[in-house]
């Protein structure tokens, strides 16, 4: 079984701003990785790591300044129709389709864009709202549909044409935690199993890329820093345990982060503030060891809310590879999403 | 004939299905989304003949009636109210290129659907066409309407048996706009402002186009202008064909400048609309609103 999607050193740059203030921003930094055909291939990373832009680039939407993308054996840029046909595309948001047309007359539409004739179309069209329970609705206009069902129809649009690989942008994002599991489910039970199709899920929830990708490649600043199956992430961190603490009304958390990296065995410290809350993540080998150390030192700027030692997550994986949170994101990154 | 040229004959079959397909259920999918918003659908209807009727009614107070002895003596035809009707049917031709036809990508973007069309396998000419054919057929259903309605008030006289050939001619002006189109469909996407250059256009091109007047009514340098505006021909041949304008230039040489312009405007539009959506596919702005 040959490749499915082939990533070579990509690197595609953006400049932004005008006059003196134009700059200069990487967003896709020398990415290089292969996906199998069959495989749900994961690239987690926090906002604005360079996610959508790779997508992009992938979908033919986008022209890297260097490198080369194939799409089932060919180049993205010398065969852009070819590699289109092979590609069922979702990005995340609900402004994708035609609101004033129903499901039906969208799903239409793009069917004819994709090369299908009006009994194909008919048949795709059959299947794919039975097959997302959209059936009852299908006639209706899309501007009525809730968020999720938006998203149902937009999937369904990604498959019209029955793809051999699908580019899932944050397919997720913004969806109730219950249509969001529906959506995982259906990605992995239906796409991959049930239909054998290549998947590129792009995301930057943690338990999300854990659940359903065979593979994942961390993207942090434009860069893939790492690439494994989720169990070998685990199995690399060397022993080690995570200790989580809650606190509030903190001093100094820079001079508190620096103190807490030099205590013998902490390999790792990463903390987040949110409002008047601030979380300490971190990674050791055994927590108890220095636990009263940890404590007697956080305990001298700020006050303890709750703590906690956990197995590591892939996010802890994500902390301790790059030293940020998937949560994380910066403005100049921002800008290209 | 051989396995292989019948495959290459196969294949080109389908592409060919398959791109007319898509021309047309774009031009589908744009009625149907119009005929959303009635009102406006409606308003749209009735405009080309709130503008024209002025035209008309100015033209009557100017000269005491519909007919002109002057014009007679500079166009070969005194039938004011025919001259101008007609005249102003390019208006609506010049409105479907480089308004409707322009603005189709921007509404795509406003729409958020500019990148699934574009990571769609067609060519960008065949969503170009689809725009163009529903534009056209937009505004034909308007000019239609606007002459129904004028020649119920004033009762058009034309030549019958002109009106075939001033539909070639109109085919052939088409084309050229298509190329305009195309331009300012590209531009769009990359100035904030894209309506501007529209507005420029559509201005100068209405005043040295002879839409409500002989050409030879214009200054000698916008004359020389007019010649390289695929309107000037349209109008002006039509009008030859339909009310036996004389047009200063043989049917030949119309029909040939024409299909000369045709080319042109087609080529430059397509070099552009492909410079634009490199650029674009390179800074990334293509799904900007």
């Amino acid at each position: 079984m040959g490749y499915a999607i082939e990533v070579n050193n990509v690197i595609k740059k953006f400049k932004r701003g005008s006059g003196l203030k134009k700059r200069e921003i990487v967003a896709v930094n020398n990415a290089t990785f292969e996906i199998n055909e069959g495989e749900i291939f994961g690239l987690l990373g926090p906002n604005g790591a360079g996610k959508t832009t790779l997508v992009r680039c992938i979908a033919t939407l986008l022209i890297p300044d260097s490198g080369t993308i194939k799409i089932m054996g060919k180049d993205v840029l010398k065969y852009p129709l070819f590699c289109r046909r092979q590609i069922g595309l979702l990005t995340s948001g609900e402004r994708t389709l035609y609101w004033k047309l129903s499901a039906k007359d969208n799903l239409k539409f793009f069917a004819a864009l994709y090369g299908l004739d009006k009994k194909e179309t008919e048949k795709r069209i059959d299947y794919l709202m039975e097959l997302l329970g959209l059936k009852e609705v299908q006639n209706e206009r899309v501007e009525k549909y809730s968020s999720g069902m938006k998203q149902k129809v937009s999937l369904a649009r990604a498959l019209i044409h029955d793809p051999k690989v699908l580019l899932l942008d944050e397919p997720t994002l913004g969806l109730d935690p219950q249509f969001a599991r529906f959506l995982r489910d259906f990605i992995k039970n239906v796409l991959n199993r049930q239909e054998r199709k290549t998947i590129l899920l792009t995301t930057h929830y943690m338990d999300e890329a854990d659940e359903l990708c065979s593979r994942i490649a961390f993207i942090n600043q434009g860069r893939i820093v790492d690439c494994k199956t989720p169990e070998e992430y685990k199995r690399d961190l060397p022993h080690s345990e995570v200790l989580e603490i809650k606190t509030t009304l903190i001093t100094n958390a820079k001079e508190l982060e620096e103190n807490l990296s030099k205590i013998p065995t902490i390999e790792k410290v990463n903390i987040t503030t949110q409002n008047t809350i601030t979380h300490f993540k971190i990674i050791l080998p055994r927590a108890e060891q220095v636990l009263s150390d940890v404590i007697s030192e956080v305990q001298k700027y700020a006050k303890i809310l709750a703590i906690d030692v956990n197995e590591p997550t892939l996010e802890d994986v994500f902390i301790y590879i790059t030293g940020r949170r998937l949560t994380e994101d910066t403005k100049e990154e921002l800008e290209l999403e | 004939m051989n396995q292989s040229l019948r495959n290459l004959l196969k294949e080109w079959f389908a592409k060919a299905k398959h791109y007319l397909r898509a021309i047309w259920l774009e031009n589908l999918k744009e009625w149907k989304i119009e005929l959303t918003y009635k009102p406006d659908f409606i308003r749209g209807l009735i405009d080309p003949l709130v503008y024209a009727l002025p035209y008309l009614l100015y033209g009557i107070a100017l000269v005491g009636g519909r007919t002109s002895e002057n014009l007679n003596r500079l166009v070969g035809t005194n039938d004011l109210i025919t001259f101008v009707t007609l005249g102003y049917i390019f208006v609506g031709f010049l409105n479907m290129a480089l308004w409707a036809m322009g603005f189709a990508l921007r509404k795509e973007q406003h729409w958020g659907t500019l990148e699934a069309v574009f990571a769609a396998p067609v060519p960008r000419w065949v969503f170009a066409l689809g725009m163009a054919l529903h534009s056209t057929l937009h505004q034909g259903l308007m000019i239609f309407l606007q002459i129904i309605v004028i020649n119920l008030i004033f009762k058009l006289t034309i030549h019958p048996q002109g009106i075939l050939p001033s539909l070639v001619v109109i085919g052939l002006m088409l084309i050229a706009l298509y190329g305009f189109g195309l331009m300012i469909a590209s531009l769009t996407l990359i100035l904030k402002q894209g309506w501007l250059v529209s507005e420029a256009l559509s201005g100068i091109m209405m005043i040295i186009t002879p839409i409500a007047y002989p050409l030879s009514v214009l200054p000698v340098f916008m004359q020389k202008a007019a010649l390289f505006l695929p309107t000037t021909y349209g109008v002006m041949t039509v009008r030859h064909f339909l009310i036996g304008e004389q047009m200063g230039f043989s049917l030949w040489t119309s029909f040939l400048r024409l299909v000369i312009l045709g080319i042109f405007w087609v080529g430059v539009g397509m070099l552009i609309f492909e410079i634009i959506d490199r650029r674009t596919r390179r800074s990334g702005t293509i799904a900007h609103y």
